[in-house]
C-alpha cells in the first residue's frame, strides 16, 4: 500500500512538472541581446512597457549602447559572427554589418501570407526596401526601416532634419524678422551678440557652432547643398531636373567657396570659436543644453537631447527654430553655378524610408521567427498605441475618438528620466513602426505619433511658442521653410553604400577633417590659397566619389521605375 | 671520455652527456617549464598564422562575407608604402615614442633620485603614492581633463594671459605643433610615479657601504648622487632602455586617438590610427595585418640593434 502511494505521489509530482511545459511551450522566456548603434540610456528594471513585452511575448532585452567609435565597434563585433547581438542595429554604418554577413535576410520570414502586417507595412515602398543581392541575384531585405514608412499624406509640423538653427530669443530680439540668406542670418547673430555678450548668468554666448566629431562632420560639410536649394543628398549635389541626374560632390566646387568664405569672416569676427573644431559631441550637446549657443547647422534629431533638456528646464527662448537658408543671388557668381541651376529653397521633401537603418536580426540569433512574430503582432494598433502614446488613462486619454494628452502627460514624454521608466525607446526606436495617420478603426484621423497630433502640436504648445508663432502669423514651425517637394526617384543619395570605394571615401573624409577647419580659421589673406590647396587635395577622391555616386543614383532610378 | 690527440689528456665535464640524457636528469625542471612553453606557443606563435592575411585581398566586403579572400601577393604592402600619409604616421609614431621614452625615463630617474634623498619617510611615501596614482586612471579621463585644462578658456591659458606672459590665449588643442609636446606632458604626468618604482628599488639595493666610503672621501650630496647612486642604477637603466626601444613602434594609441582632431591630424595620427581608419574599420584586414607585420619587423630590428650596441659598449644585454 505504501509503495503504491509513493508511486502515485511520484507520478503526480512528475505530472505537475510537465504542466508548465505544455502551457508555455511557445513562450519559453528568453533574453535577447540588443545592440544600438548610437549612445542611449538603459531603461530601468521596472519599465512598464518592457514588462508588458515580457508578459505577452516572454522576451526580455539586454541592451548595449554604442560607446566610442561606431565603425570600430562594429568592426570588432564582426570578428566573431557566432556571438553577435540578436537584434543588431548598425546605426549609421549598418552597411558594414550587412556586407559583413552579420544579418539574416528577413524575406525568408516575411511574406504576404505569414506576416500580413509586416508585408503591408513595406509593400508601398518595396522597390526601395527590397534590393537584389549583387552576387546571388536574390531579393534581400536585411533591415525594416525604422522610420519613414508612413501611412497617409505627409505631415510636416516641424523640421526634423537639416536646417540652419537659431535660438528663438535671437529672432524675438531682432523683432521677428524673416531670415532667408546667410548674410541676414549671421548679421542678426552678430548684432545680438554685440548687445548681449553674455546670458543672464554671465556665461558668454557662442555665436555659431560647427560640430565636426567623427561622422557628425556633416554639420560642417552638408550646408552647401541646402544653400543651393536641395534637400539632403549627403555629400553630393544632384540635378533632378535633368534626365541623366548629373551628380557631383559639392565640397570641391566653386559654389561651395562663398559659404566657407562667410564662415571664415565670421571666425575672424569671433562669432565662431576655435574650440568648436576640437569639441566632442557630448561637449556640443552640453553646450547647447546650457542655452548659450545662438546658432548652428545641424539636423533636428541630432541635438534632440539638448532640445529636451532645454524644455525640461523651461528655457523656451533658448530652443531653436529651423531656417531654410539659401544663397543670395549675388553670393555665387553666375559662372560658378552648375549649368542651368536655379536656387529655390527646398529643405523638406517627401518622406523617405530610412533604408538600412534600424534593427536587423543577426545570423547568431537562435529564434528569428519569434522576433518576426513579435514585430508582426506589434504592428497591431494596440501595441503601436502603447509604444507611441503609452497606457490609456495613465499617459493619454481618448475623448470623442481623439487621442489627447494633458500638458503634464506630454511634458513627461519629453523627460529623459521618465522615459526610462515608462517608454521603450531603446527597443522601439530601431523597430518597425507605424507613422503618419491612423487610417482605419475607431481612431481613424488621429496621428500615430503624439508629436504630430494637432491637439498636442497646437493645444499643448507652450505659451512662449504660441506667442512666438503669433508674431510671424504662422501656425507651426515648419512654416519657416517651404512645404516638402516630391521625393526624388533615387530617394536621398546619402543612403547609398560607399563600401566599394571605401578607401577613396576615407581619403575624402580625412582631407575634409584635416583641412576644412584650417580653411575656416585661415587669416583673410591666406583664405584663397588655403581653399585652393584644399580643393586640389580633395579633387582626386571627389572624382572617384562623384562618378561612383552617379552610377549608383542611375541604378536606383532604374530600380524605382521597375526597369 | 678522453681525448688522446696531441698526447695530452683532457677530461670533459660530465655535461657532455647527450642532450636527452641531460634533459632526463632534469625532468622536474623541464616539466615545470611546459606550461610556459605552451602559453608562449599558444598566444605568441599560433596567432602568427594570421600573418597570412597580409597577403590576401579583403577589398570586396560582399566577397569577404562569403569567405572569398584571394591571395594578392604583396599588393597590401605596396598599397601601404604608396601612401605618403603612411610615412607621416611612421614619423609621428617614432617622434612621440622617442619623446615619451626620453621624457618618461629622465623624469622618472629625476624623481627617483629626489625621493631617494628625502629622509622624511612620511613625506616620501605620500609623494610616491600621489605621483603614481594617475597611472591607474583611464586615458579617457586623463584626456578629458587635459581638454579642459588646455581649452582656449581653460586654466592654463587663463594663467598665461593673466600673468601677462601671453596676450592672446594659445589654441593648444587645435595646433599640430603643440601636439607632441602635449602628449609628452600628459604621459609624464600620468606615468612618472609608476616609472620611479623600479629605479627606487634599484637604489635601495645599492650597498650603503659605498655611500659611507664616499662620505669618508669627502663627497658631498651631489657627488654621492653622481658617483654612487647613478652608476648604481645604470644596469637597470640600460635593460629598461633596450626593452623600451623594442616598443618604439608603439607610441600608444588611446591618447592620440582621444586628444587628436582634424586640425592636429597631421601630427597626431600614428600607425595604429592609420590601420584603424584604413584597415580595421573598413574591414580590410589585409592592410591591417600588413601594417602589423611591418611594425613587428621594425621593432625586432630596433631591439636587436640596441642589444648589439649595448653589448659593444660593455653593458648588460637582454640576450
Amino acid at each position: 500500500m505504501r509503495k503504491l502511494l509513493s508511486v502515485l505521489l511520484t507520478l503526480c509530482l512528475l505530472g505537475s512538472l510537465l504542466v508548465p511545459f505544455a502551457v508555455a511551450e511557445a513562450q519559453e522566456p528568453i533574453t535577447l541581446t540588443v545592440f544600438r548603434g548610437d549612445p542611449g540610456d538603459q531603461p530601468y528594471e521596472d519599465n512598464k512597457i518592457y514588462k508588458k513585452i515580457e508578459e505577452e511575448f516572454g522576451i526580455k532585452f539586454e541592451f548595449e549602447f554604442l560607446a566610442g567609435d561606431l565603425n570600430e565597434t562594429l568592426g570588432l563585433k564582426l570578428q566573431d559572427l557566432e556571438d553577435l547581438p540578436d537584434l543588431f542595429d548598425g546605426g549609421n554604418s549598418a552597411e558594414m554589418i550587412i556586407d559583413g554577413g552579420a544579418l539574416i535576410n528577413l524575406l525568408d520570414y516575411i511574406n504576404p501570407e505569414d506576416t500580413p502586417n509586416l508585408w503591408a507595412h513595406i509593400e508601398p515602398q518595396k522597390n526601395r526596401v527590397i534590393t537584389k543581392d549583387e552576387i546571388t541575384g536574390e531579393d534581400v531585405m536585411y533591415i525594416i526601416p525604422n522610420y519613414g514608412l508612413t501611412d497617409g499624406p505627409q505631415i510636416a509640423n516641424s523640421v526634423g532634419g537639416p536646417a540652419f538653427f537659431i535660438q528663438k530669443q535671437v529672432l524675438a530680439w531682432g523683432g521677428y524678422p524673416e531670415i532667408h540668406t546667410l548674410d541676414e542670418y549671421f548679421d542678426l547673430i552678430e548684432r545680438f551678440l554685440a548687445e548681449n555678450p553674455t546670458n543672464a548668468d554671465g556665461t558668454p554666448y557662442v555665436g555659431f557652432d560647427i560640430l565636426t566629431e567623427d561622422w557628425r562632420r556633416f554639420c560642417m560639410i552638408n550646408p552647401v547643398q541646402h544653400l543651393m536649394g536641395r534637400p539632403n543628398d549627403g555629400e553630393v549635389l544632384i540635378d533632378v531636373n535633368k534626365e541623366d541626374f548629373p551628380t557631383e560632390t559639392f565640397i570641391n566646387q566653386p559654389y561651395a567657396k562663398p559659404y566657407y568664405k562667410k564662415l571664415n569672416e565670421e571666425f575672424q569676427k569671433g562669432i565662431i570659436s576655435p574650440d568648436t573644431f576640437v569639441m566632442s559631441f557630448d561637449q556640443y550637446i552640453a553646450q547647447l543644453s546650457s542655452g548659450i549657443v545662438l546658432g548652428m547647422f545641424d539636423q533636428a534629431w541630432d541635438f534632440g537631447d539638448a532640445t529636451n533638456a532645454l524644455l525640461t528646464d523651461g528655457k523656451f527662448e533658448n530652443t531653436y527654430v529651423a531656417l531654410g537658408l539659401i544663397y543670395d543671388e549675388d553670393d555665387v557668381p553666375a559662372e560658378d553655378m552648375p549649368e542651368g541651376w536655379k536656387i529655390e529653397e527646398h529643405y523638406l521633401n517627401g518622406s523617405l524610408p530610412n533604408l538600412d537603418r534600424g534593427f536587423g536580426i543577426s545570423v547568431s540569433c537562435k529564434c528569428p521567427e519569434r522576433i518576426i512574430a513579435m514585430w508582426e503582432r506589434m504592428l497591431d494598433d494596440d501595441w503601436q498605441l502603447l509604444f507611441n502614446w503609452g497606457v490609456e488613462g495613465e499617459d493619454y486619454s481618448i475623448e470623442n475618438g481623439r487621442l489627447t494628452m494633458t500638458a503634464e502627460q506630454y511634458a513627461n514624454t519629453q523627460d529623459v528620466e521618465w522615459q526610462r521608466h515608462n517608454k521603450a525607446r531603446a527597443f522601439f526606436e530601431s523597430s518597425p513602426k507605424r507613422q503618419g495617420w491612423i487610417l482605419d478603426g475607431d481612431l481613424k484621423g488621429n496621428c500615430w505619433e503624439p508629436g504630430n497630433q494637432d491637439e498636442i502640436v497646437f493645444g499643448l504648445m507652450n505659451d512662449y511658442d504660441k506667442d512666438f508663432l503669433g508674431h510671424y502669423g504662422y501656425s507651426k514651425f515648419a512654416d519657416f521653410v517651404n512645404p516638402p517637394i516630391e521625393l526624388a526617384p533615387y530617394g536621398e543619395a546619402w543612403q547609398i553604400d560607399k563600401a566599394p570605394i571605401d578607401k577613396d571615401y576615407q581619403d575624402f573624409l580625412n582631407i575634409q577633417d584635416t583641412q576644412l577647419p584650417a580653411v575656416i580659421m585661415a587669416s583673410p589673406e591666406e583664405f584663397d590659397a588655403k581653399w585652393d590647396a584644399f580643393v586640389e587635395a580633395i579633387n582626386p577622391s571627389c572624382e572617384v566619389y562623384s562618378n561612383f555616386m552617379h552610377e549608383e543614383v542611375l541604378k536606383l532610378v532604374a530600380a524605382y521605375y521597375g526597369e | 671520455m678522453t681525448d688522446m690527440t696531441k698526447g695530452s689528456t683532457r677530461y670533459y665535464m660530465p655535461r657532455k652527456k647527450g642532450f636527452f640524457a641531460r634533459l632526463a636528469s632534469q625532468w622536474q625542471l623541464a616539466l615545470m617549464s611546459v606550461p610556459i612553453l605552451m602559453y608562449v606557443f599558444l598566444f605568441n606563435y599560433v596567432p602568427m598564422w594570421g600573418w597570412i592575411n597580409a597577403f590576401r585581398d579583403y577589398g570586396n566586403r560582399k566577397l569577404v562575407a562569403r569567405g572569398i579572400t584571394p591571395f594578392n601577393g604583396l599588393d597590401n604592402f605596396k598599397w601601404l608604402f604608396s601612401r605618403p600619409d603612411f610615412y607621416q604616421t611612421i614619423r609621428n609614431t617614432l617622434a612621440m615614442s622617442l619623446i615619451n621614452l626620453v621624457l618618461g625615463t629622465f623624469s622618472a630617474i629625476l624623481l627617483a633620485v629626489l625621493l631617494n634623498e628625502v629622509r622624511q619617510k612620511t613625506f616620501k611615501r605620500t609623494v610616491q603614492t600621489v605621483t603614481y596614482l594617475p597611472h591607474f586612471l583611464s586615458m579617457v579621463i586623463v584626456v578629458a581633463m587635459a581638454q579642459n585644462i588646455f581649452a582656449s578658456t581653460g586654466p592654463v591659458n587663463e594663467l598665461l594671459t593673466k600673468l601677462g606672459i601671453m596676450k592672446n590665449p594659445i589654441f593648444w588643442l587645435g595646433e599640430g605643433k603643440y601636439f607632441w609636446g602635449l602628449v609628452g606632458v600628459i604621459n609624464v604626468w600620468k606615468e612618472v610615479g609608476w616609472g620611479t618604482i623600479i629605479y627606487i628599488s634599484a637604489m635601495t639595493s645599492i650597498d650603503p657601504a659605498l655611500y659611507e666610503a664616499a662620505s669618508i672621501d669627502g663627497a658631498g650630496r651631489f657627488q654621492k648622487i653622481l658617483h654612487v647612486t647613478l652608476p648604481g642604477i645604470k644596469s637597470t637603466f640600460v635593460i629598461l632602455l633596450i626593452m623600451n626601444i623594442g616598443h618604439l613602434m608603439e607610441a600608444g594609441f588611446e591618447i592620440q586617438y582621444l586628444l587628436g582632431n582634424g586640425l592636429t591630424a597631421d601630427f597626431s595620427r600614428t600607425i595604429d590610427i592609420f590601420v584603424l581608419e584604413y584597415g580595421t574599420s573598413l574591414m580590410d584586414f589585409g592592410v591591417a595585418t600588413a601594417a602589423g607585420i611591418f611594425k613587428s619587423v621594425v621593432a625586432i630590428i630596433l631591439l636587436v640593434g640596441a642589444n648589439f650596441i649595448s653589448k659593444r659598449l660593455g653593458e648588460d644585454t637582454l640576450v
